[in-house]
C-alpha cells in the first residue's frame, strides 16, 4: 500500500485571466510548495483555450509521500504569512477555488486503518 | 452542566498545580494536572471544572482568581461553556484534551453551522476518542476571543499522536477550516492545543 497523498487546487479563473494565473502560480507559488515538501504532478486547463471572454478550470495535482508529509507541509506554510498573502494577491483572477487532499482509491483503506 | 476550562502558563507549575487544586475543594467534577509534552500553546497547567449549577461557579471563580494573582502566572487562557460529553456514561480513557479556538467574527451563521458539524464528526472516525465534547463558548478570556471549545478523552497519548492526527477525517477534510490556503478558512487566530494526564 501507498500512503502517498495529493492536493489538488482546483481554480476558475475569471475571463482572460487564466494565462496570467498559471504563470504566477508556478513562477511566484510552486517554489515555495516544492520547498515545503510537495511534487507538482499537473497542471491542466480546462478546456485547453486561454479564453478572453469566459472562464477557465485549472487543475494542479501535488503529491506527498504521506499524511505525515502533508502535516509537515501545512505546519511549514502556515505561519508564513506570505503564503496565505499570495493566494490573496491573485484573488481578483479567480471566480471560484477549492483545494482538495485525495488518495489512490486502492489506498483509501489503509490510510483510515490508523 | 455548566463548564471551566483555563489554561495556565507558569514555570511554577508544581505550586499552581496544588493552589488550584485547594481552591477547587469541594467541586466534585475537577481536573487539574499538568499538562503533557506536545502541547502548543496550551500552557503548564490545564483545569477542567463542571458544575450541575452554574450558581455554584462564581464563588469558585474567586477563589482560583486568587490562586492565579502570582506574578509566577504570566497568562492564563479560560473559556465557560454548557454541554455535557457525548459517549458512554463512564468513558475510558488515560488522556484529556481541549482545543480552544476562535472562528473569524464576519463568518456566516451558516459556515459556522457547517464547521461545528465537521468537528462534531471526527469522533466517528477516529476509534481512540472515547467521549468528547463541543461547545460554543459563552465567556473567554486569554489572548483571544476564543468562541469555541472542543475537549475530547482519548484512550491514550498515542491515540491522540497518531489516530487522531493522521486519519484522513482530520487532514483531508475537517482541517482546511484552520488552512490559510484554503478557501474555508475561518479560523484564523492561533489555536490552544492542550492536554493532560486523566487520573487512573
Amino acid at each position: 500500500m501507498s500512503e502517498e497523498v495529493y492536493v489538488v487546487d482546483r481554480v476558475i479563473t475569471k475571463p482572460g485571466c487564466a494565462k496570467r494565473f498559471v504563470d504566477a502560480y508556478l513562477a511566484e507559488y510552486a517554489p515555495g510548495a516544492r520547498q515545503r515538501g510537495m511534487t507538482l504532478r499537473d497542471v491542466l486547463v480546462s478546456p485547453p483555450i486561454w479564453f478572453d471572454d469566459q472562464v477557465n478550470t485549472i487543475t494542479v495535482t501535488w503529491s506527498l509521500p504521506s499524511p505525515q508529509a502533508w502535516w509537515e507541509m501545512t505546519w511549514q506554510g502556515r505561519p508564513d504569512p506570505t503564503v496565505a498573502q499570495w493566494w490573496a494577491d491573485v484573488g481578483p483572477w479567480i471566480h471560484d477555488r477549492s483545494r482538495g487532499v485525495a488518495a489512490a482509491a486502492e489506498d483509501v483503506d489503509g490510510l483510515c486503518d490508523v | 452542566m455548566f463548564n471551566v476550562t483555563t489554561l495556565v502558563h507558569t514555570e511554577a507549575r508544581d505550586a499552581v498545580v496544588a493552589a488550584l487544586r485547594s481552591a477547587v475543594h469541594g467541586v466534585p467534577d475537577a481536573l487539574i494536572a499538568p499538562t503533557l509534552p506536545g502541547v502548543r500553546n496550551g500552557g503548564d497547567v490545564l483545569m477542567h471544572l463542571g458544575f450541575h449549577d452554574d450558581r455554584d461557579w462564581p464563588r469558585v471563580r474567586a477563589r482560583i482568581d486568587e490562586a492565579l494573582s502570582t506574578p509566577a502566572v504570566t497568562r492564563v487562557d479560560s473559556v465557560t461553556y454548557r454541554g455535557t460529553l457525548v459517549g458512554p456514561e463512564n468513558p475510558d480513557g488515560s488522556v484529556y484534551r481541549a482545543l480552544f479556538l476562535r472562528v473569524a467574527p464576519d463568518t456566516p451563521d451558516d459556515v459556522v453551522v457547517r464547521f461545528e458539524a465537521d468537528l462534531a464528526a471526527l469522533p466517528r472516525y477516529v476509534s481512540t476518542i472515547t467521549a468528547w465534547q463541543l461547545s460554543r463558548v459563552e465567556e473567554a478570556t486569554g489572548v483571544s476571543d476564543w468562541t469555541h471549545v472542543f475537549s475530547q478523552r482519548f484512550t491514550d497519548l498515542a491515540g491522540l499522536t497518531g489516530p487522531y492526527l493522521m486519519h484522513p477525517i482530520h487532514w483531508a477534510y475537517v482541517d482546511r477550516w484552520f488552512d490559510p490556503e484554503c478557501p474555508e478558512y475561518i479560523v484564523r487566530d492561533r489555536v490552544c492545543h492542550s492536554f493532560c494526564a486523566l487520573p487512573h
